[in-house]
């Protein structure tokens, strides 16, 4: 009986340990960096397009903007001024949706509109460029991402203050 | 014979095209460089500073929205012989420097969502100071410029529009000359 109980922990350690290991592991190949965030560049990034989708990341010198296609942009922590947060509420889907709900008759573009709009927050980034230049750019993130990107932004590591 | 006359003819034209086209474009290249020449020699250069919120509370990414606007469409006047950013270490040396100052006066915080719904309510508006100093401190030109989006496009469309009319105020407005540099005042 205590063999067969010993037999099913077994297993059962295993796979926590391989967890733990797991995890560390890949603690230990990205110390600082955070995981990609899915935005829009609304306008303000230097060399990068106005309205760009992309991935925002956190890397361990840097703030860094992804598109699917094309080089990365990237500035320093150390530039970066003030980062501040604001909420947008907007109308989904685009210019398409606009004329079907203009075309829509007896005034049911009004009933769409009531519904078709979503909370988004945007992330305001100031920074100097290499000639001190100060840029505003700013970014849409899905409602209560654009404060972890903050929070981990602000920390005092993140604006070279590593005493 | 008659295929040699059309024949004739066809060379007759090409020639003649080619020569008023020659010509056109000679004409043309004179009269963008020579009016170039004068419009350059008395162009100043601008700073754009900081948008000051002044008492409003304003939304951060307006004021950056705002500041980055006013440096495009600026540019795209082509007034000013550089659009410098805030802070930017190469305006420093520019004798011919004016800064833009902008101040918001007024902000009022639209709804895409009521605009949709409504069409008559929800409109973003935005009512700006905008100065152009000297850095000695000296105001140039003062306008009162108004930016709204009342019907289609996002509110920070009103940042975009507000940009415009201050670029175009700007650019409608006479400009005294700039003071000749020390070195070219010796020359």
């Amino acid at each position: 009986m205590q063999r067969s109980a010993r037999l099913l922990v077994r297993p059962g350690r295993i796979c926590m340990l391989s967890v733990v290991w797991y995890s560390a592991s890949m603690f230990a190949q990205s110390p600082g960096a955070t995981g990609p965030a899915h935005v829009t560049h609304i306008l303000g990034f230097e060399d990068i397009p106005n309205n760009a989708g992309g991935e925002l990341s956190i890397q361990e010198d840097g703030l860094e903007f992804r598109r699917s296609q094309g080089p990365a942009a990237r500035i320093s922590t150390r530039s970066i001024q003030n980062v501040s947060l604001g909420s947008l509420d907007k109308q989904v889907g685009g210019v398409p949706m606009a004329l079907g709900r203009a075309a829509t008759p007896f005034g049911g573009g009004r009933v769409i509109g009531l519904f078709s709009h979503k909370k988004y927050d945007t992330l305001t980034v100031e920074y100097a460029d290499t000639n001190g230049g100060l840029h505003g750019a700013v970014f849409q993130l899905d409602k209560g991402q654009a404060e972890l990107i903050r929070n981990k932004l602000t920390k005092p590591v993140a604006f070279g203050d590593q005493k | 014979m008659n295929k040699c006359r059309k024949t004739f003819t066809v060379a007759i034209l090409a020639v003649l095209s080619t020569v008023q086209s020659g010509l056109s474009a000679q004409s043309f290249d004179a009269k963008s460089s020579s009016s170039g020449d004068i419009w350059i020699a008395g162009r100043w250069s601008v700073e754009v500073d900081k948008v000051d919120p002044g008492t409003v509370s304003l939304d951060p990414a307006f004021a950056a929205a705002i500041y980055e606007n006013l440096l495009d469409e600026l540019a795209k006047t082509k007034r000013f012989k550089q659009v410098f950013r805030s802070g930017d270490r190469g305006a420093g040396g520019a004798h011919d420097l004016l800064i833009l100052k902008t101040t918001v006066q007024h902000y009022t915080p639209g709804s895409e969502t009521r605009r949709a719904v409504t069409t008559v309510s929800g409109a973003t508006k935005l009512n700006v100071r905008s100065e152009l100093c000297t850095p000695q401190g000296k105001v140039v030109l003062e306008r009162v410029v108004n930016g709204n989006v009342r019907f289609f496009g996002g509110n920070l469309r009103a940042t975009h529009n507000l940009a415009r009319n201050v670029a175009d105020a700007i650019q409608h407005s006479p400009l005294p000359q700039p003071e000749p540099a020390l070195s070219e005042s010796l020359h």
